[in-house]
């Protein structure tokens, strides 16, 4: 039984990863219209940055979390001017191609900058672990959970009532229109680059004491996030939260019960089961994120 | 028995009723237009009745053969063509070829029968050149023949596109807005071309917006407001329908 | 008299192992090497171009493909000991039946699902090869796969093997021009370029769609199994998603759509880095960075710059 319940915390803190970046994911798909095929190196990035921050440079475990999100928001403003300027009025075959070689390029110059070799980033969250009647779980979890569902509710807040927020709502909902009543659309797009991009930053400092930096662990995470930007249904933020914490249980439950080595399939599973039965999504085609 | 039927067709669209419980019967020869307001569902009719919406209630016909939901290409293939709202054509081939493609899956020949029947394949490749070049001709497009489509002006393309739809020979065809966007002497042309088709028996079905067309060429109208049709007759009966008045002024 | 260059630069291309003998002695053994691999690499680019150029899929599933192929044939030669003859079909064969069950629900998807589809299903597959060690051997790999023998005929020598791999790129290319022109190649590229047209004119996109991914991951099937024949060694890290990048700039660099351009761009890609002798993660980085410009400054890669500089027939808008 204790045993079940460590395979469900486990399968949430999979879950707060995942949402935390196929939110990323939904917010620019659902902003601007576009795959960003490079994200998983968002939070690739992200935990490197963590990484330096805390183990080389020493800093607090807060503040390097902080350093990790801000110097991703600025590598996603970085990435929007770019890259994304110059496709977002292409095709989908060219931004997918586009996203994708970046991907590549990115992953393989982490590889020559920092080397295969996993980094450990452990904090002191990570190796206390809290005890409930038997099941035995890291604090780290606990932290990555209550801050995951911390930063889906001020999301939420900023998207319906801040001021900015509203303004991405309303280019996702219907572009031309914001376009004529003068919101500025460039810049909505370049903020939510940044924000996405922040919020793979947050997810590798929350997560990577407890999983290890390594550059392509990208590769797999974009693919679930996706998955679960699919099945929760194309650019809706709290359809791919929710898709997101599906595919994280579903995952830890099967590696915990059928297999361990097929684990990463699973999401994949997921997709293409939800898509061949409902291929709106699980919450049917939504306007807007 | 009608050569087209709807009955009851209903397609809604996240909350909207685009199109409700129309009933719509055309005969062979007839020459018949749809008109309503802007968003009144005349182009989603048509596109529930060339298979690529899938209407949510209700039925469609086409020679007594239920095609409810049947695939856009399938239906195509029984005889139904089209063109389209916005221009439509494959910019990278040249008008010739734009209309070769059209003809090509009524001429299908199995890979074996092509190569043991060659002399017939390169007469039946020959017949299909003829007809595309006097289509070509009789829409005034003879001198671009071989040029890319997508180089073409508007006017020229949507010539274009009307005669991709003729080129199978199609039983009826359903052209939504042939006179949007074109200067008046193609407006002309078109008209002339639409009427050249009545003669010949052909059943046409119009969509569209110009009222001096529509009162002009059509035998019948059809008047369709947020989706439910509201009256029908002929165009001088229609045009003093206070129904249709109201639809269009009087809100 | 093109009968004339054609046969004057068959006899060349035939002749190469010796024309290389003669020129760059001591060299010979790793020139053809380099050669042999263009020629599969040509092969699979053009399997692949045939997918994502001329109907216009976005499919990144190819490695997987290949992968199938190359596992059957070498699993087989290895484990039940069929002779090349049978190897090869049997790859061919299993890369096409997957390709079709694959095809089906993955087709329903549009656009960016669809790719992300077929990656996941590349990935899934990559994953597969690494942890059914029983079956496929894991990392530990396939070895000790043979030479080809077809009856009394053994492919052993580098100059066999070039052999094989030009007869390969000539049937691949052979087959690439059958199915892109006249009639066939019309249906594809109306898919292609509108597909909504497509179906007004009575043409299935989703039956040229399922033709194209078919016949091509068949062929990408077959140019594995003869790829480990001639490695003689088959690991899971074969299959991964920088193949399909790999792909992507070659049918970007030299042309898609076009079977010069592709066979410029696998040559371009094959031949350059051993030119350069590049280290594999810098090539990668390099690769990326190219591929990014390629797509966003010249969306028809080297022919279409090319074309673009003579007048001869200026390209209507849109990718």
């Amino acid at each position: 039984m204790s045993d079940l319940v460590e395979q469900l915390v486990h399968g949430l803190t999979l879950g707060s990863l995942y949402a935390m970046v196929a939110t990323g994911l939904a917010l620019m798909f659902g902003v601007v219209r576009l795959i960003n095929f490079a994200h998983g190196e968002f939070y690739m990035l992200g935990g490197y940055a963590f990484w330096y921050a805390y183990a080389e440079l020493g800093l607090p475990y807060p503040v390097a979390g902080l350093v990790a999100v801000a110097a991703m928001g600025v590598f996603g403003l970085v990435y929007e001017r770019a890259v994304i300027r110059a496709i977002l009025a292409r095709t989908w075959h060219v931004q997918l191609i586009a996203t994708l070689a970046t991907s590549i390029t990115l992953t393989n110059l982490a590889i020559l900058v920092f080397g295969t070799q996993p980094k450990e980033v452990p904090t002191r969250l990570s190796a206390a672990i809290l005890d409930v009647g038997g099941v035995r779980l890291a604090w780290q979890r606990l932290l990555v959970l209550v801050a995951a569902v911390a930063i889906f509710a001020g999301l939420e807040w900023f998207v319906r009532h801040a001021r900015f927020g509203k303004a991405m709502r309303a280019v996702s909902q219907n572009r031309e229109a914001c376009a004529v009543v003068g919101v500025d659309v460039q810049q909505v797009a370049l903020a939510t680059f940044g924000i996405s991009a922040g919020l793979a930053g947050a997810a590798a400092a929350l997560v990577s004491p407890l999983f290890n930096i390594f550059p392509d662990v990208g590769a797999l995470l974009t693919l679930k996030a996706f998955a679960a930007v699919i099945v929760g249904g194309f650019g809706y933020v709290r359809g791919a939260i929710a898709a997101a914490f599906l595919i994280g249980i579903a995952e830890s439950l099967a590696a915990g019960y059928v297999s361990y080595a097929y684990k990463d399939a699973i999401a994949f599973v997921v997709m293409v089961l939800v898509l061949l039965v409902r291929p709106q999504g699980l919450f049917g085609r939504r306007i807007g994120i | 028995m009608a050569l087209f039927e709807t009955r009851g067709l209903t397609k809604r669209f996240l909350g909207v009723t685009a199109v409700d419980g129309v009933d719509l019967t055309v005969e062979a020869g007839e020459l018949v237009s749809l008109i309503g307001p802007n968003g009144s569902g005349k182009t989603t009719l048509f596109n529930c009745v060339t298979g690529y919406l899938a209407p949510d209630e209700g039925r469609v016909t086409f020679r007594g053969r239920d095609v409810t939901g049947v695939a856009a290409h399938r239906i195509a293939r029984l005889g139904v063509g089209r063109t389209f709202q916005l221009v439509s054509v494959f910019p990278r081939l040249s008008a010739i070829e734009n209309l070769l493609t059209f003809l090509q899956q009524h001429q299908e020949e199995s890979l074996v029968g092509r190569l043991v029947r060659a002399p017939r394949v390169r007469r039946l490749e020959a017949a299909a050149v003829e007809r595309a070049r006097s289509l070509l001709d009789s829409v005034g497009l003879a001198a671009r023949a071989d040029v890319p489509a997508g180089t073409l002006s508007y006017g020229q393309r949507k010539l274009l596109a009307f005669a991709a739809a003729l080129m199978p020979d199609p039983e009826l065809l359903l052209l939504d807005e042939p006179a949007a966007a074109i200067n008046p002497t193609m407006i002309e042309q078109m008209k002339a071309q639409i009427r050249a088709l009545h003669r010949q028996g052909k059943t046409v079905v119009l969509v569209e917006h110009n009222m001096d067309v529509v009162m002009d060429i059509s035998q019948r109208v059809i008047v369709l407001d947020h989706g439910q049709k509201i009256a029908e007759g002929p165009p001088e009966v229609v045009r003093r329908d206070p129904k249709v008045v109201e639809a269009y002024f009087g809100r | 008299m093109r009968a004339g260059r054609f046969i004057l630069g068959s006899t060349a291309l035939v002749a190469v192992p010796w024309i290389v003998a003669a020129v760059l002695p001591g060299q010979q053994r790793y020139v053809l090497h380099v050669l042999i691999f263009t020629a599969l690499y040509g092969s699979l680019a053009l399997s692949y171009d045939l997918v994502v150029g001329h109907v216009g899929s976005l499919s990144l599933a190819h490695p997987a493909f290949f992968g199938i192929g190359a596992y059957t044939a070498a699993l087989l030669a290895t484990e039940a000991h069929w002779p090349f003859a049978a190897a090869l079909p049997a790859g061919v064969g299993l890369a096409a039946l997957v390709a079709l069950a694959v095809g089906v629900p993955m087709f329903r998807l549009t656009e960016h699902s669809f790719a992300m589809g077929t990656l996941g299903f590349a990935i899934v597959t990559q994953v597969v090869a690494t942890n059914w060690v029983d079956f496929t051997h894991g990392p530990l790999c396939v070895t000790g796969i043979p030479k080809p023998q077809v009856g009394a005929l053994r492919i052993a020598t580098l100059p066999a093997f070039y052999w094989m791999g030009l007869a390969t790129l000539a049937l691949v290319a052979l087959l690439y021009r059958g199915l892109t022109t006249f009639r066939l190649g019309r249906a594809f590229h109306a898919v292609r370029d509108n597909e909504t047209l497509a179906a007004a004119a009575s043409i299935d996109p989703l039956k040229y769609r399922m033709l194209a991914f078919v016949i091509g991951g068949a062929v990408a099937g077959g140019v594995g199994a003869l790829y480990v024949s001639y490695v003689g060694v088959l690991c899971p890290g074969e299959l991964t998603v920088s193949l399909s990048v790999n792909l992507l700039v070659m049918i970007f660099l030299g042309g898609v759509g076009t079977l010069r351009g592709v066979l410029v761009g696998a040559a371009a890609f094959t031949a350059l880095p051993e030119v350069l002798r590049m280290a594999p993660t810098w090539r990668m980085v390099i690769y990326g960075l190219l591929l990014l410009v390629i797509v966003i400054r010249a969306p028809d890669g080297l022919e279409g710059l090319i074309r673009q500089g003579s007048s001869l027939g200026r390209r209507p808008s849109g990718v």
